[in-house]
């Protein structure tokens, strides 16, 4: 057996194909992600975060609402980690239809969704910054995910089962033979090194990228990308989700997620060309600002942390220009069947929400083609990390009388955090003083988790999320992986890179202290330390 | 409104740039590592108790409220109100004994008031001091205040209508030490303004303005007394009086401590309380005289409090001792003391209390004063004792360096 | 309260025009928002290609020993940049080569000092280094908290048992020429950093630090002590939220602490810094000055308030007051008489008088020649 042949080749490191690889791992196949730039840089990482109840698609299309609440509660479970187990509000204000809100709740039920009225007066003490005008309330059970945690774990727990992932890891073409793909070439572009890796099953989890990879085997998945943007706000505004109970619009979900809390999102059709460099333009700022002012008044007069925007990868179905009336639901593409090419799969559509299961789809058809007899184990083997209950209990089995930063590492890494436990007091000195990250941290994502460039470290620990978006962090980070890689003189320009993808998300909201700390930042580096 | 038009943020933690000019202030961080610093435990906690109190830290106890990370801030971020009102919020740790028994400046004043030669006496004593020590954690290196056999409200009635008969009227908060401890400097007060032509009253039975039960996590008592104390203010601001104090810590509380940790509204009342130094000053600016004595003469080495470096009003008190003739006046470096109210008093805080103001001790001993003058009176204890050099309130500077006709 | 000056913003602009005039004998009050800039600054002071005697000798008085050398300085990356008036703690070469061999030493536990950064920015010029991090016992207190091994507070405990420190470096000094520190020496005693290069036999360069700057934090403290030796009214951590103006002139200004204690002058000089400083606000729609609501020169349109690569010229940076040829600041189109506008609250409006801290320093001697010019007429 060769060191470059699997069972199957999983193209694309978002969520879809991090649990796919799971999945498959899981069901003794050997498996080989590969990923052209980091995980979770595509739509997975660049949503709300929000662990949908199902609620939002209980009256358009409750066939993605059954899904999500099923899915909603198979996570909690296996996810606990990854979970906020905050709750939701559907929010009537006086400028909504309050008759909207029976249709709603009617279509929940049949879903499958607990949706229980309340009192406007009970929403406003359960979520004191929600607007005091409302004229109903909805509590329904939303809650936040966050996507780069659950994505980490599900490529780990690939990689505990035999996996092996490549990162920044471009596939250059596609091992033909006749009508049959037997592998792929691949290019890393950190060392420029190239191979080969063969498998009798590749899947194309590419997200909108899929699109090209398909194209690439030479096959077409009419795909719709739709920008979608979003605003993180300095700290968490709210405890609960706050949605409007409306149609479906913009910005009207507010998701706190871990010390933050985002409002999005928009919805704009954008060429397949700026899929790689989506930006938010200061009419979708002014936009979600107002929009979620309506929600939470207090949005309008919180820091800003930063914009983003992300690209869902909604296969067209018509030629609705929003792409709001194209249903999130799964596809999964036998491209033999479909398109006579054996040995390639697409599994795409959906939602972050839905990602198990879309894995479950897609590994049912990798297992049909390998013939493996394996049933899903998914959905009841927690993900690392999510084994031994509350970030509480963990801190306090680990440390006994943990502090704040040990208190913090838990809450992200789970029962994983035992790993950072350490004789060496040095570790512990912090790294990211907003998120509370220490050395001990830094040190296991990029022993452990395939971190090489601060911006993959920050995805994995939250080193520059912060409020300060990395001005001390990141350097004293870049010290670490130097230190780790070897490589100093890459480090540097990593440095640079990292300063700016954060930059690029602090400038559309770049007034009141965002500036002035942006200010402060771009004089650090340039005349202090002298990048 | 516009949306995001004043300010960028109405959260004043967010306004936090993480500069760390705060933790370079600090005083406790320089002497305890246990302390995780004013930027961990103020804005940057605060983000992290916003998701779940769970990540309060305990050790935000070692703060000491001496505000000097909020005057250091170029944010104008509430440092030190983060952290106290954090405590007050998620510490629910029952209170100690000794700490309730620190606390309550003004109940054990009322008790060691009547009893004063022997309470001194037995506080001063060795066996004393090692039983409190090993009872209640006070450290038995500490000096103790001593009480005064009358107190200053029992004086100032029966002075009242002699002071009544001043045409012009001020309230007095004086305080729990100048009641039980010190009431030689309420007098001393009483005998400036006179001469400045005020009168003097008392507010109707103030109570202490709590900040030790504040630090000491005695809210409810804390703030039961805050909202007697903003009664009993209204009622002479009401009169059109203003209300004057003499020292600095009070002050803070009753004007900015209220409102910011108990969420008492002062603010009918909050613009009239201020420092009687600051009265003082600005009655000689506008030319009012006093009548000096010829041959006075004193080196003063002024200490700025930390709560009036907060206040920003050590410029009227260093203003009114220069204005003395014969006083040969030197501005000390602001830095803090270390006693911090009942801070220095428990046994685990000792060591780092001294350390603290090692920096101050030092200055003041290069400098050799004939007298410190300092608006606080744990200030006045901490210095005294570690220093050996007399500590005085400026007023009694003052005092002491006028004539008038009763002398 | 009555001075002949009031100024507000406690920085290097401030400071330096409250000595000038506290030296010709005028009354000046300086009010500052907390602490300032100067706890960041690098240590050279920029676009300063010549050295006023003026300059140094008021820096000199305080206690500041600037050395004019025009030349290079190894930054914390390991890059060089040019510079010519330093503090004495910044070792200036006349090109981008430190010598051949170097020890870079730090201590263990302490990231915010890049001994690698800097060892590969020396090597690709040539220079042979080796890095050694020291373990001292005297710091162990600050390796238990997990925030605290930051440059200040090392600082301090350097101030004690910098001895300790020549004595190690001795004894690992091979046959390097040279040896890099981290800049935590001298925080109150300058005196260290001359016996440090006594101390240890090769040439010693200290290099910057992740801030606080322990030269910055040593050179505000000292000028702010001469200030008040010589009569300064510095009130730390109030500021300044509006202004009584009569007939184009300003009677007197509001502070948050003094309330309805006034202050009141003959001049004003407004030195409160750019954005960080709070000297300048800005909201979505525009930026604004907060104290007198002067004219701030800018683009309308936010989106060409910057560029949007980050280590390119920002043009938000440029912005700043307006001012007339004397540097009076200007309201709704008309110079206020008796304000002036200092320092890096005039972004690049005036490139004449350079940037940083050679901005804040000319136009400060600037102002305060003509406040005293006026008064001798």
């Amino acid at each position: 057996m060769n060191n470059n042949e699997f069972d199957v080749i999983i193209i694309g490191g978002g969520i879809t194909g991090a649990g796919t690889q799971r999945d498959c791992a899981m069901r003794g196949l050997r498996t080989l992600l590969i990923e052209r730039s980091d995980i979770a840089t595509g739509a997975t990482g660049r949503n709300h975060g929000l662990l949908h109840s199902g609620a939002r698609y209980a009256v358009n299309d409750p066939e993605s609402a059954e899904e999500c609440i099923k899915e909603n509660m198979i996570l909690r479970r296996i996810a606990s980690h990854c979970v906020d187990e905050t709750d939701g509000l559907f929010i009537t204000l006086p400028e909504d239809d309050l008759a909207y809100q029976q249709t709603f709740v009617d279509a929940c039920r049949k879903a499958g969704i607990s949706a229980e009225i309340i009192d406007p007066e009970l929403a406003k003490r359960l979520e004191p910054s929600v607007n005091p005008e409302l004229t109903g309330a909805v509590r329904v059970p939303d809650g936040s995910v966050d996507p780069f945690r659950l994505c980490a774990a599900n490529m780990l727990d690939a990689k505990l089962h035999g996996g092996q992932v490549r990162l920044h890891t471009t596939v250059t073409g596609f091992i033909r033979e006749g009508d049959t793909i037997k592998g792929v070439h691949t290019r890393n572009l950190i060392t420029g090194e190239e191979r080969d890796f063969y498998a009798p099953v590749t899947v194309n989890a590419g997200g909108i990228w899929g699109h090209d990879i398909a194209a690439l085997a030479g096959v077409n998945i009419g795909m719709f990308p739709a920008k979608g943007a979003l605003l993180v706000f300095a700290h968490r505004v709210n405890n609960m989700v706050i949605n409007r109970c409306r149609k479906p619009s913009n910005a009207d979900i507010l998701v706190p997620g871990d010390t933050v809390c985002i409002i999005g999102t928009t919805s704009t059709r954008i060429p397949f060309d700026e899929c790689d460099n989506v930006s938010v333009t200061p009419d979708e700022v002014t936009l979600l600002i107002t929009e979620g002012a309506k929600m939470t008044p207090s949005l309008s007069s919180t820091r800003i942390l930063r914009a983003y925007a992300g690209v869902r990868p909604l296969v067209s179905a018509d030629n609705d220009p929003s792409g709001r009336n194209i249903s999130r639901g799964i596809v999964c593409l036998d491209h033999e069947e479909r398109d006579g090419l054996k040995g390639f799969i697409t599994i795409t559509g959906g939602k972050l929400m839905t990602y198990r299961l879309m894995a479950e789809i897609a590994t049912d058809a990798v297992c049909r083609k390998l013939a493996v007899q394996k049933a899903c184990e998914t959905a009841d083997i927690p993900l690392p990390g999510s084994e031994e209950g509350s970030y509480e209990a963990v801190a306090q089995k680990i440390w006994e009388k943990p502090s704040t930063a040990q208190k913090a590492a838990a809450a992200r890494m789970g029962s994983r955090a035992s790993r950072i436990r350490t004789r060496d007091r040095l570790d512990e000195a912090l790294i990211c003083e907003c998120e509370e990250v220490s050395v001990g941290e830094v040190k296991n994502a990029i022993e452990r988790l395939d971190a090489s460039t601060l911006t993959d470290l920050r995805r994995r620990t939250r080193i520059g999320m912060g409020t300060c978006q990395g001005e001390f962090c990141a350097c004293r980070a870049a010290g670490l992986l130097a230190k780790a890689h070897g490589c100093i003189d890459k480090e540097r320009d990593d440095l640079k890179e990292f300063l700016q993808e954060r930059w690029k998300g602090n400038f559309p909201i770049g007034w009141g202290d965002t500036l002035r700390e942006a200010e402060y930042t771009q004089w650090v580096y340039k005349h202090v330390l002298g990048l | 409104m516009k949306l995001q038009e004043y300010t960028s943020s109405s959260h004043n933690f967010e306004e936090c740039m993480k500069c760390t000019v705060c933790t370079a202030y600090c005083p406790v961080l320089q002497v305890n590592p246990l302390y995780p610093g004013p930027k961990q435990a103020g804005p940057d906690g605060e983000r992290l108790r916003l998701k779940d109190p769970f990540f309060f830290n305990y050790a935000l106890k070692y703060c000491l409220n001496c505000k000097r990370c909020e005057v250091a801030c170029p944010s104008g971020v509430k440092v030190a109100d983060l952290i106290q009102a954090a405590r007050i919020k998620y510490d629910n740790s029952p209170v100690k004994w000794r700490d309730r028994m620190l606390a309550s400046t003004d109940f054990m004043g009322h008790l060691a008031r009547p009893f004063a030669p022997v309470v001194n006496a037995v506080t001063g004593l060795g066996v004393t001091k090692t039983m409190m020590d090993a009872m209640f954690k006070i450290d038995r290196r500490r000096t103790f205040p001593s009480y005064s056999a009358r107190s200053f409200e029992g004086w100032m009635g029966r002075h009242e209508k002699e002071q009544a008969a001043f045409p012009e009227q001020v309230a007095y908060f004086h305080g729990c030490y100048v009641n039980y401890n010190n009431p030689r400097l309420g007098k001393d007060l009483v005998k400036v303004l006179n001469a400045l032509g005020v009168g003097v009253q008392l507010l109707e039975k103030e109570k202490c303005c709590g900040i030790a039960m504040i630090t000491n996590g005695m809210k409810t008592e804390a703030t039961k007394n805050a909202n007697h104390n903003v009664k009993v203010l209204s009622k002479a601001v009401d009169k059109g009086l203003m209300v004057l104090t003499t020292s600095s810590t009070c002050t803070l509380t009753l004007r900015d401590e209220y409102p910011s940790l108990l969420a008492v509204d002062n603010s009918a009342v909050r613009d009239f309380v201020i420092m009687a130094t600051r009265f003082i000053y600005e009655r000689l600016e506008k030319g009012a005289e006093l009548h000096f004595k010829p041959d006075f003469h004193k080196k003063v080495a002024y200490h700025t409090p930390c709560h009036m470096e907060k206040l920003g009003w050590g410029v009227f008190s260093e203003k009114m001792l220069r204005m003395i003739p014969g006083v040969e006046f030197t501005m000390l470096d602001s830095a803090c003391c270390g006693i911090a109210g009942t801070y220095g008093f428990k046994r685990e805080n000792y060591e780092a209390s001294q350390a603290i103001g090692k920096q101050l001790f030092d200055q003041i001993k290069t400098v050799n004063p004939d007298v410190v003058a300092c608006d606080c009176e744990t200030c006045k204890w901490q210095i005294e004792m570690s220093t050996g050099y007399p500590v005085t309130n400026p007023i009694s500077i003052l005092a002491e360096a006028i004539e008038t006709n009763k002398d | 309260m009555k001075f002949n000056t009031v100024i507000i913003g406690g920085g290097l602009a401030g400071l330096t025009a409250g000595i000038s005039l506290q030296m010709a004998g005028k009354s000046t009050a300086i009010i500052s928002e907390g602490q300032n800039a100067l706890h960041f600054f690098s240590g050279s002071l920029e676009s300063m290609e010549e050295a006023p005697q003026r300059v140094v000798d008021l820096f000199a008085q305080a206690g500041i020993s600037l050395h004019y050398n025009p030349g290079y300085r190894l930054m914390p990356m390991g890059t060089f940049k040019k510079s010519t008036l330093s503090l004495e703690d910044i070792s200036l070469f006349p090109e981008t080569k430190i010598g051949n061999k170097a020890l870079i030493v730090s201590f263990s536990g302490y990231h915010d000092f890049f001994c690698g950064f800097l060892q590969e920015g020396l090597e690709k010029q040539g220079v042979q280094c080796r890095v050694q991090l020291l373990s001292l016992p005297e710091l162990e207190h600050l390796e238990k908290s997990p925030s605290e091994m930051r440059s200040v507070q090392i600082a301090r405990t350097m101030d004690l048992v910098w001895e300790n420190v020549v004595r190690e470096i001795r004894i690992l000094l091979r046959d390097e020429d040279t040896v890099i520190l981290p800049q935590v020496f001298g925080l109150k005693d300058t005196s260290v950093l001359s016996r440090i290069r006594q101390g240890i036999p090769a040439q010693v360069v200290f290099t910057g630090t992740l801030p606080p700057s322990v030269p910055g934090i040593r050179t505000q403290m000292l000028l702010k002590r001469r200030y008040e030796l010589l009569g300064g009214t510095y009130l730390m951590g109030d500021q300044a939220t509006g202004a009584h103006i009569h007939d184009g002139s300003i009677h007197s200004i509001v502070t948050h602490n003094l309330g309805n204690h006034f202050m009141e002058a003959e001049n004003f000089i407004l030195a409160s810094g750019s954005f960080f400083s709070k000297g300048l606000r800005s909201n979505p729609f525009e930026i604004s000055e907060p104290v007198f609501g002067l004219d701030v020169e800018q683009a309308d349109d936010r989106s060409d308030w910057y560029n949007p690569e980050f280590m390119r010229e920002q043009p938000y940076m440029k912005y700043g007051v307006t001012t007339d040829a004397s540097l009076h600041a200007i309201k709704g189109g008309e110079p206020i008489k008796n304000l002036f506008a200092i320092g890096s609250i005039l972004g690049e409006t005036r490139p004449e008088l350079g940037t940083g801290g050679g901005l804040a320093i000319r136009s400060a001697l600037e102002v305060a020649d003509q406040i005293l010019k006026q008064t001798a007429e």
